[in-house]
């Protein structure tokens, strides 16, 4: 189903202030999209507008077309995986699973149909007679999942479901979760904070902050070309570098001239326009090169090593205390105080207004 | 007397930390002293109750001696001689009845007062709290007005129904307050999930939250249910025939009417008092062990 967000803005009952504003968006149909961004961004209310829990302040929401900001959840065609699992505890697995569909009085076959072939694709049909206070935190998870999946929905939304697995189940999940989005052929709209989620699980991904939305995207659009600085910021790890200076003779330019970097032909026609103005550069540290062939190159100190195994994550100074991370393969050596030379792949290079945060090139 | 373990001769540990010095020992016999004073206190009249009941040798007025006969004859006494069964019976039907309308009530607005947010929550929250602190007594006059006028109305309303109405008003309050407070620790992630499962604003109350803070619910039953066994000044007051009379109140002529007395008998008729309520408490005990919510988010 086709989910469609038009000049979406939310209002709480006391506040001055729209909790989010503006908000358009589509979501195609059987799209994985992720909502991105940090706590308190407004996220998981537009989530919960979408799932009807909360009113719509103003704007609509359609799906397929249809508006449905007044209609109520049950009536949506949507299932809903929350953060805390929210699995009803005096009541077994199964009848976790079977409760929706009996609330619509399904035929009893029918119910036990849909719940044993849900728990066989989650891999839950030893527990289905166990009460969720008896399963692991993984189980849980899994049970939240199938009482989504018996309802068949058209809309799946999911609300940080991964936030409270450890580490490597989190992982594992990760890729089951997409296996079954493209299995189940549903749109699902994922809430998280992790853009590493976000990378690896999306068609689509939105980042807001500040109830606004930053940038909508494919995920390697995200990562090669942020729209803003804090785009950029928020998406990749180590976080890039984002050093400010000014466009001089096409060139960008650090005010004590302790860098200075020659844009590619394509970036310097942008730049053209902001001779002399204040602008960004951000890099990231994997787009740092080693050795003296390059034509802009920079000494550095090295502070801190920290070893990754496949790669070396170097945290450097500057002369003029700037600090700079950089990413290097593991089995380059690298040592702590030492000084190196660096320059820079200019083709990945991100070029930032200052007075708007806007991308330039 | 687990908790002491006697490690070697010279040492005594509480638990598991580290051996008690002479000061920590002094203070376990302090402690150990008040502990057993009181339950001397409590257990004392209680063990006299139940001799008194069983000796036969008592009269009219309980006297301490030594002398004791084994003899049922107090409780033929009660059975036979007083309306001890119609009491029971009148306080069962008070007490059962209380319990069942409070715990109504107290579902309507414990739930309503956790999950909803509408103008003068605060506000009456606190006129509850605050009406709360006026004894139940004090509104007698007000009882009496109210009970003529609607018993002019309804000839079927009874003083026994005013009472119903005055204990389950009484306890609507504070329990108001238990249940919110119980409530508001269930998850509202819950009330969303059954939201989109299809449920309505009282499915949700019926099918996920009642089940879910059932051993609130056992306990705040409980309460209600003792409170008739205990209370004496109203039905004394409300009440005028001794046919009418809850078990406090008809017990109490075995003591101070000399028309009437019975010590002895007054005895027994306590000891049988407390058999509903032990009865109670132990069909509960299931209900009342709480915990049930754990397991519901996160793990």
């Amino acid at each position: 189903m086709k989910v469609t967000l038009k000049n979406i803005g939310k209002k709480y009952e006391g506040r001055e202030e729209f909790t989010i504003r503006n908000i358009n968006l589509e979501i195609e149909d059987q799209d994985f999209c992720v909502i991105l961004g940090p706590s308190g961004c407004g996220k998981t209310t537009l989530l919960r507008m979408i799932a009807g829990l909360n009113s719509v302040t103003e704007g609509d929401i359609l799906f397929d077309g249809r508006r449905i900001n007044t209609v109520p959840p049950k009536d949506r065609d949507i299932a809903m995986v929350f953060q805390s699992y929210a699995l009803y505890p005096h009541m077994t697995v199964y009848d976790n699973m079977a409760f929706s569909l009996s609330m619509r009085k399904e035929r009893k076959k029918i119910i036990d149909e849909r719940v044993r072939e849900a728990a066989e694709s989650l891999q839950i049909t030893d527990y289905l007679y166990s009460k969720p206070s008896d399963i692991s935190g993984g189980q849980r998870q899994r049970v939240a999942l199938g009482r989504a999946m018996v309802r068949k929905p058209k809309v799946f939304l999911m609300d940080e479901p991964l936030s409270n697995l450890d580490a490597k189940l989190r992982e594992h999940m990760r890729v089951e979760l997409v296996r079954l989005h493209k299995s189940l052929e549903t749109t699902t709209i994922y809430v998280t904070h992790d853009q590493t989620e976000a990378m690896t699980m999306a068609s689509l991904i939105v980042l807001m902050n500040d109830g606004v939305i930053q940038q909508a995207g494919k995920p390697e659009e995200f990562y090669n070309k942020p729209a803003n600085i804090f785009v950029a910021r928020f998406i990749g790890s180590p976080t890039i570098n984002i050093i400010e200076g000014t466009v001089k003779d096409g060139k960008f330019i650090t005010p004590d001239g302790i860098l200075s970097i020659t844009p590619c032909l394509e970036d310097k026609e942008c730049l053209s326009s902001y001779e002399g103005k204040s602008i960004s550069v951000g890099i990231r540290p994997e787009r740092f090169e080693s050795g003296d062939h390059h034509l802009d190159k920079f000494d550095c100190t090295i502070d801190v090593v920290e070893m990754l195994g496949k790669e070396k994550i170097i945290y450097a100074r500057l002369d003029n205390g700037q600090e700079l991370v950089i990413s290097t393969p593991g089995h380059y050596n690298y040592n702590d105080g030492e000084r190196h030379t660096f320059g820079f792949d200019i083709s990945a290079l991100h070029f930032f207004d200052n007075d708007t945060g806007l991308r330039i090139n | 007397m687990k908790i002491f373990k006697r490690k070697n001769k010279k040492n005594l540990y509480l638990s598991d930390m580290q051996p008690l010095n002479f000061v920590g020992k002094v203070n376990l016999g302090l402690i150990y002293a008040v502990l057993i004073t009181w339950s001397i206190i409590i257990i004392w009249p209680l063990y006299q109750m139940i001799v008194s009941a069983f000796n036969g040798v008592q009269g009219k007025y309980l006297r301490l001696n030594d002398k004791f006969e084994f003899s049922l004859k107090h409780f033929e006494y009660l059975f036979n001689e007083t309306l001890y069964l119609t009491w029971v019976k009148n306080t069962i039907f008070i007490a059962i009845s209380t319990a069942i309308l409070t715990l109504i009530i107290v579902s309507f607005t414990g739930y309503a007062y956790s999950r909803y947010r509408f103008k003068g929550r605060k506000a009456s929250l606190m006129a509850i709290m605050l009406i709360q602190t006026i004894p139940l007594f004090a509104g007698i006059t007000a009882y009496f007005t109210i009970h003529s006028i609607v018993s002019a109305v309804i000839p079927a309303f009874s003083r026994q129904m005013m009472l119903i109405l005055i204990y389950a008003g009484g306890n609507i309050a504070s329990n108001t307050f238990i249940l919110k407070g119980y409530i508001d620790s269930i998850s509202p992630e819950l009330d969303d999930a059954a939201k989109i499962d299809g449920c309505s604003n009282f499915q949700i109350y019926r099918l996920i939250i009642k089940p879910v803070a059932r051993p609130m619910l056992a306990i705040i039953a409980l309460w209600s249910f003792i409170g008739p066994f205990m209370d004496y000044l109203l039905p004394r007051v409300l009440l005028t025939s001794p046919g009418s009379y809850t078990l406090a109140a008809g017990l109490f002529t075995l003591i101070n009417d000399f028309r009437t007395i019975n010590q002895p008998a007054f005895a027994a008729g306590g000891l049988l008092t407390a058999i509903p309520i032990v009865i109670l408490f132990i069909s509960l005990r299931k209900q009342l062990v709480s915990g049930l919510a754990q397991g519901s988010v996160k793990g």
